[in-house]
């Protein structure tokens, strides 16, 4: 297997070239490639990834970051993104930037108990067909979309602080969308596994949960609209881990705190919610969507407690942001690629279990709606505001799960929602979800969520 | 660089060697692109990018296979004759197994004419960071002595790119085009004692920048909306009468009828019949693919088809459909130069790598007769003005959509009135005969488009939209 190891010397030699005119300059050099599959009653489409393969390169001009990047990772491509730099940086070095500048050497490899690579075409195609067969194994279900995606990210950093890091990241993702049609309505469900990992990763998408989504499916083409108001919520799993990210998660960014644009700025060390709730960041997540062994700065991932039962102690920072607030920068700095900017960014953000069980819950909710399979949600850091999007849910209604619901949308106050937490279930009920955000509107990359059950109260309608 | 595609023949250099090696049917197309950014944190620039560079290609093959076509596909950074042969191993793997329904693929050939479209703009292709600061600067002089309002953060990023595309009949096809994306957040603390600070966040793109009055006119609005926010309360609950903005509405329109109006949804029987009522009839949607200026504008698809203005739903009825080569191919329709890479919902600056399919280019809803926005507050009487919502995140597959209301009015008595934030608003694009739809529940349309993104369309009344408030 070719590795970025063999481009090591040609990148740091093009580093050099950077360190008479800069206090400070970094490269990371990036190959991706993978393959996947996407299958239904009409089609089979199996695709090789996009082999990308190129190299940014940052340097500080005393007073603000300058970047070049060039796909292709040939002398001519290297020469030419050093020469733009050149062109941008003072004759003499200035002062050095602000925060830590890693250094030594380090490789990592994501472990893949069944290597990607060992699944061919052949098999990905008889995986697929069998689920397919699943889902439309249920009366009224004629098709179902599935997708299957295995990706290789390579990344290698050099510094001229003197340091390496080489990762190896290998993401496995399957995906089953039942197809529910009656004349103009279509509806669907989704059973969706993604982590870092090999084929094992898919073992979790089974016979059982595709044949209960193609159930659900087929339900919602026949329910009703969803109650509308503030009312009691129940968020499953993968709700509760969106909330996580998008509510919190983008307010605890240390740039988006340091420009003004955190509701949460004012709170830090200040009790936002219950006992109950504990709210993490771990980029050192085994088999996490979002896991990384190192940021784009050469910081080692770790695990960072946002919230710890109840309290804001912590916020998410890169080398700048954290020299600025006077605390350690926590390997979150990411780069969707070597095409993108670094930003401080998520890597796997989760609620910690509580010690409710899921009965206990939905009685103590009493009358309100449960909300499941969430499809995305977006941030409004400064406005503290939330808004969540979920595939469907079903009503609570005297302590019992009642009708199923389709497509809704949840807003509120995080701070009020935050404290009208009720309760977090119990470790058993805990799930990752595997997804993208963008820092803004650009720059999407992979991150997970995560949670048990939460059940709080917001304002829920149609969406 | 001094010509536009100055040495930019991406798909060519590929195509020559494909040329030797594989057996037709082939397609390869090419991006070669320089972008470059500005990143604002409050007015000062933090960050510069230039240039990021990259070239790229996507290549098909097609293989017959017993009834149906074997379409293997490989997309790579790679342009060494070494990186070329591993994507037509590759493609030719994928071939072998790839099965789509249809028995004919008819590429265009060297008799195809492509069409003469306006998608590029000479500054920014000339001078990028100066014209990106030119955008910036414009952008920033309205907070000039300004203390209440300020900007919190952006970016402006300016993409040059030359698109190449050739095939086995021998097409080549070679264009250069620009495109201007930006992302603005403007932080309002003046106003009501105790309220949070209110901001209003925009993003968008454009083929050019726009002129420095209109961005003034825009900063404006976005400072007035920002500084509302912070006054704004929840709606109340239940059905409403609303007037959308097209801002609003380029969230939703062209992800939803876009796919359900496709080759692709057509084959998964998701499409509406032809005939079908989908909306009311002052409804009449188009996609046009030679609209000036429009980001999904070119000369040709991504296939090398010329691309149309075509008509998708007529006085609230369904007519055509959008196909590239292989759905067009399915239905014997042949392609209505709708074959892209590029997607309207999660757009990317690059597209050799996204796969090929049928999608919509720029949607337009035709102006009506419900007059000015004034008008159409009057017409709306008691409602709500919805300006923004968080993002609507359009469902395409089962046409809902729906998100937390960010930016709006109440409407009173035909005139704006107080500010609105919070609770949600949401529905379906499309429903059965007799349900509720966005589409069905047009009452009045206006008569001056805006061109958002990938929709041209003027604010709409919608009556009996549910919000969900305290």
């Amino acid at each position: 297997m070719p590795s970025l190891r063999d481009a090591e010397s040609d990148l740091a030699r093009a580093l050099a070239r950077l360190e008479r005119r800069t206090a400070y300059a970094d490269v990371m050099a990036q190959r991706s490639s993978g393959h996947g599959l996407n299958l239904d009653r009409q089609t089979t489409s199996p695709r090789p990834l996009p082999m990308l393969e190129g190299a940014v390169f940052r340097a500080w001009d005393g007073a603000t970051w300058v970047e070049s990047a060039a796909s292709g990772l040939t002398d001519h491509a290297l020469v030419a993104s050093v020469d733009h730099l050149l062109g941008r940086l003072p004759t003499t070095p200035g002062k050095a930037p602000p925060g830590e500048s890693p250094t030594g050497h380090a490789e990592k490899t994501t472990v893949e108990q069944r290597p990607a690579a060992d699944f061919g075409i052949e098999a990905q195609i008889e995986w697929a067909k069998t689920r397919l067969d699943w889902a439309t194994a249920v009366p009224g279900i004629e098709n179902a979309f599935v997708n299957l995606l295995f990706e290789s990210d390579e990344r290698l950093f050099l510094s001229t602080a003197g340091a390496v890091r080489h990762q190896r990241l290998q993401y496995a993702l399957g995906a089953v969308v039942p197809l529910a049609i009656e004349g103009n309505r279509v509806e669907t469900d989704r059973v969706a596994e993604g982590r870092t990992g090999g084929v094992e990763v898919l073992d979790a998408i089974t016979e059982e949960v595709v044949m209960h989504a193609s159930r659900e499916a087929k339900e919602l083409l026949s329910a009703k609209s969803p109650p509308t108001g503030m009312m009691n919520v129940l968020l499953d799993p993968s709700t509760t881990g969106t909330f996580a990210h998008e509510s919190f998660g983008h307010g605890a960014e240390a740039d988006q705190v340091l420009r003004g644009r955190s509701y949460l700025a004012p709170l830090l060390g200040k009790v936002l919610g219950p006992e109950c709730l504990t709210l993490v960041d771990n980029g050192a997540l085994p088999g996490g969507w979002g896991s990384i062994f190192f940021d784009d700065e050469g910081h080692d991932a770790q695990r960072t407690v946002l919230v710890d039962r109840g309290r804001f102690v912590e916020v998410l920072s890169d080398r700048e942001s954290a020299a600025q607030l006077g605390r350690r920068p926590t390997g979150n700095t990411r780069r969707a690629d070597f095409l993108s900017r670094p930003f401080v960014r998520m890597t796997n953000t989760y609620v910690e279990p509580g010690d409710r069980s899921f009965e206990e819950l939905i009685a103590e909710a009493k009358d309100g709606v449960v909300l499941q399979n969430f499809m995305s949600g977006i941030e409004d850091p400064l406005g503290g505001n939330m808004q969540l999007k979920v595939k469907k849910g079903r009503r609570i209604e005297h302590g019992e799960l009642t009708e199923i619901f389709s497509s809704t949308a949840l807003s509120g106050k995080v701070l009020e929602f935050l404290q009208e937490i009720k309760g977090v279930s119990r470790a058993s009920d805990m799930e990752f979800t595997s997804g993208a955000c963008g820092k803004g509107h650009t720059d999407m990359l992979n991150t997970g969520t995560g949670g048990p059950y939460l059940l709080s109260r917001a304002v829920v309608g149609p969406g | 660089m001094t010509d536009p595609g100055d040495g930019a023949f991406t798909a060519f250099r590929v195509g020559d060697r494909l040329k030797k090696l594989a057996q037709p049917p082939w397609e390869v197309f090419g991006e070669r692109i320089r972008r470059y950014e500005l990143h604002l944190n409050g007015a000062r620039v933090e960050m510069i990018r230039a240039p990021v560079e990259l070239e790229g290609y996507g290549l098909r093959l097609f293989r017959a296979a017993d009834d149906q076509m074997g379409v293997g596909v490989a997309a790579s950074t790679d342009l060494r004759d070494a990186g070329v042969d591993l994507a037509l191993r590759d493609a030719e793997a994928t071939a072998r197994f790839a099965r789509f329904p249809t028995r004919r693929v008819d590429l265009p050939s060297t008799a195809a004419r492509s069409a003469s479209v306006e998608v590029m703009d000479r500054d920014l292709w000339d001078h990028p960071l100066e014209t990106l600061q030119r955008f910036v600067d414009a952008l920033l002089r309205p907070f000039d002595g300004r203390k209440d309002v300020q900007p919190s953060f952006g970016s402006v990023r300016a993409n040059l790119v030359d698109t190449t595309i050739t095939n086995s009949e021998g097409l080549h096809r070679r264009f250069s085009h620009t495109l201007l994306e930006h992302e603005f957040a403007v932080k309002a603390t003046g106003g009501p004692e105790g309220a949070p600070p209110g901001e209003f966040w925009v993003n968008g793109a454009a083929r050019r920048p726009p002129i420095e009055h209109r961005v003034a006119v825009d900063v404006e609005r976005w400072c007035r909306l920002a500084e509302d926010t912070r006054a704004g309360r929840s709606p109340a609950t239940g059905p409403t009468r609303v007037v959308l903005t097209p801002e609003v509405l380029a969230d939703i329109l062209p992800a939803i009828v876009g796919f359900r109006m496709s080759g692709t949804a057509r084959l998964r029987k998701m499409a509406p019949e032809p005939g079908a009522t989908l909306g009311s009839p002052s409804v009449t949607i188009l996609d046009d693919g030679l609209l000036p200026f429009g980001v999904g504008t070119a000369p040709s698809d991504d296939e090398g088809t010329t691309p149309s203005r075509r008509s998708l739903i007529e006085g609230g009825i369904a007519r055509g459909g959008l196909y590239d080569l292989l759905h067009g191919g399915a239905f014997g329709e042949g392609s209505t130069g709708s074959g892209r890479r590029d997607a309207v919902q999660f757009p990317n600056w690059f597209h050799f790598s996204q796969s090929v399919g049928p999608r919509p280019t720029t949607i337009i809803l035709s102006a009506g007769t419900g007059g000015t926005e004034t008008e159409l507050l009057e017409a709306c009487g008691e409602g709500l003005l919805i300006e923004q919502l968080g993002y609507a995140f359009p469902d395409p597959v089962s046409g809902a959509f729906g998100g937390e209301i960010r930016s709006a009015y109440r409407i009173h008595q035909g005139r704006r009135a107080e500010p609105i934030r919070g609770g949600t608003l949401g529905g379906v694009v499309f429903a059965p005969p007799g349900s509720p739809s966005l589409l069905a529940s047009i009452e009045a349309i206006g008569r001056q488009p805006e061109l958002v993104g990938h929709l041209s369309s003027p604010a709409v009344v919608v009556d009996g939209m549910i919000i969900a408030g305290s």
